[in-house]
């Protein structure tokens, strides 16, 4: 393999991994220009006060709007959301990335946190 | 002449971040961690730094993918923190350095290293989740952050990590005043955060990775991003910035402290290194 393919990452198709590759980033820019506007406060009141007419203001697809109103974090990032912006429409609507990331493993919170060292030096509360 | 003391490799993470803020600290889950640090903290209150390097990645907080730099200088004489989308931590600015600044972006262009530079950035938790941990307020020393594209692809080689140190170890060098410079890689270390693959984590790949960077960093500069991303998960590859810090060490170093703790999500390393060219570190 040349040198140019091996030392640009995402070519190896790694199992259950979505490497965030140019293409990736160029299909993903519109949702990811959204989502980027959630760092300021005023942008995410507006955004939780009206998701849909918030959207529409960055011309979202129907696709795009849809996946983000299902919360389908997995659809998002699978799509060319990046997960590092794609946090910020999750903390926005109080979705920690815990959270995320149990659903995208098809987990409830509680299965998916069993699964953790760390879990088992948290003193279980009855 | 300026003179570089020595250099710490540290994982980041938001979480780290909220745990500070919750006040996590004595959490049975997180005290390894934050115990961890303290001897870093310790050594480099002694060293007393007059000036920090950081290299880091920002996470969408200053840039975008509009014009994502592949690396980012900060010279400005203040580092605003960032609103990273839950609202500014309570912390004040970082001080920059301007006059090392430019320097440094006149040394690294001459290296044939370009930086985008700018007069603003601000910080998101690609320092500001451990910074707290290695330092109290006010914050004691000036800091240089440098940004590396670890995120969209292309992103820069290992093995041009590893030279960027060493551009930076020279001028260090060239600089006229007498400051001590500390430097700080931070990342990783294993963990993705997507797809089924989510939570994956490991270890063996993490501690072998201190080894190398410690006696053998040459090792680590020849894997590709697809090797990283295979061993530690697709967002470990940030553990390339490691490099940089190391680069700009001694070929030998003196190990100050190593911590390994991955309680949850990410593998969290900790590595502080110090040259051997540098005989007292207070000095």
């Amino acid at each position: 393999m040349s040198r140019y393919l091996v030392e640009s990452g995402g070519n190896r198709n790694l199992p259950d991994t979505f490497v965030f590759t140019g293409e990736r980033s160029r299909k993903g820019y519109r949702l990811n220009k959204f989502a980027m506007s959630l760092t300021n406060p005023d942008n995410r009141d507006a955004f939780r006060a009206n998701e849909g007419a918030y959207m529409d203001r960055h011309h979202l697809s129907e696709a795009e709007k849809a996946m983000v109103t299902a919360r389908d974090w997995d659809a998002l990032i699978r799509y060319g959301g990046n997960v590092y912006i794609m946090v910020k429409v999750a903390g926005t609507l109080g979705v920690t990335l815990l959270q995320m990331g149990a659903q995208m493993r098809g987990q409830s919170l509680e299965e998916f946190m069993a699964t953790r060292p760390g879990a088992a030096a948290r003193p279980r509360k009855e | 002449m300026a003179k570089i003391i020595g250099g710490i490799g540290t994982s980041h993470a938001p979480s780290i971040a909220h745990a500070y803020d919750k006040n996590l600290g004595q959490d049975e889950a997180w005290k390894p961690l934050f115990d961890g640090y303290g001897p870093v903290k310790d050594w480099l209150k002694e060293a007393a730094p007059d000036l920090i390097v950081m290299i880091y990645n920002d996470h969408m907080n200053r840039f975008f993918f509009d014009a994502y730099p592949t690396l980012a200088l900060g010279v400005g004489e203040v580092h605003e923190i960032a609103d990273e989308g839950w609202g500014k931590r309570n912390f004040p600015a970082l001080k920059g350095d301007a006059e090392f600044s430019w320097h440094l972006a006149r040394s690294l262009v001459a290296d044939e290293f370009d930086p985008t530079i700018c007069q603003e950035i601000t910080i998101d938790h690609g320092i500001l989740s451990i910074l707290p941990l290695l330092c109290d307020t006010p914050w004691p020393a000036p800091i240089v952050p440098i940004a590396v594209n670890v995120i969209q692809h292309p992103v820069p080689t290992a093995r041009r990590c590893y030279k960027l140190g060493q551009a930076i170890r020279h001028a260090v060098e060239l600089y006229d005043r007498d400051l001590r410079v500390a430097i700080v890689g931070t990342g990783g270390m294993s963990h993705q955060l997507h797809g089924k693959r989510f939570g994956f984590m490991n270890e063996e790949w993490d501690n072998e990775f201190l080894d190398a960077l410690e006696t053998n960093p040459e090792k680590l500069t020849v894997l590709s991003h697809d090797d990283y991303m295979e061993r530690g998960g697709a967002e470990s590859v940030e553990m390339i910035m490691w490099l940089t810090m190391r680069g700009a060490l001694t070929d030998k170093v003196n190990r100050i402290h190593r911590h390994y703790y991955a309680p949850y999500l990410t593998g969290f390393g900790l590595i502080a290194l110090g040259c051997t060219d540098i005989t007292d570190p207070s000095t």
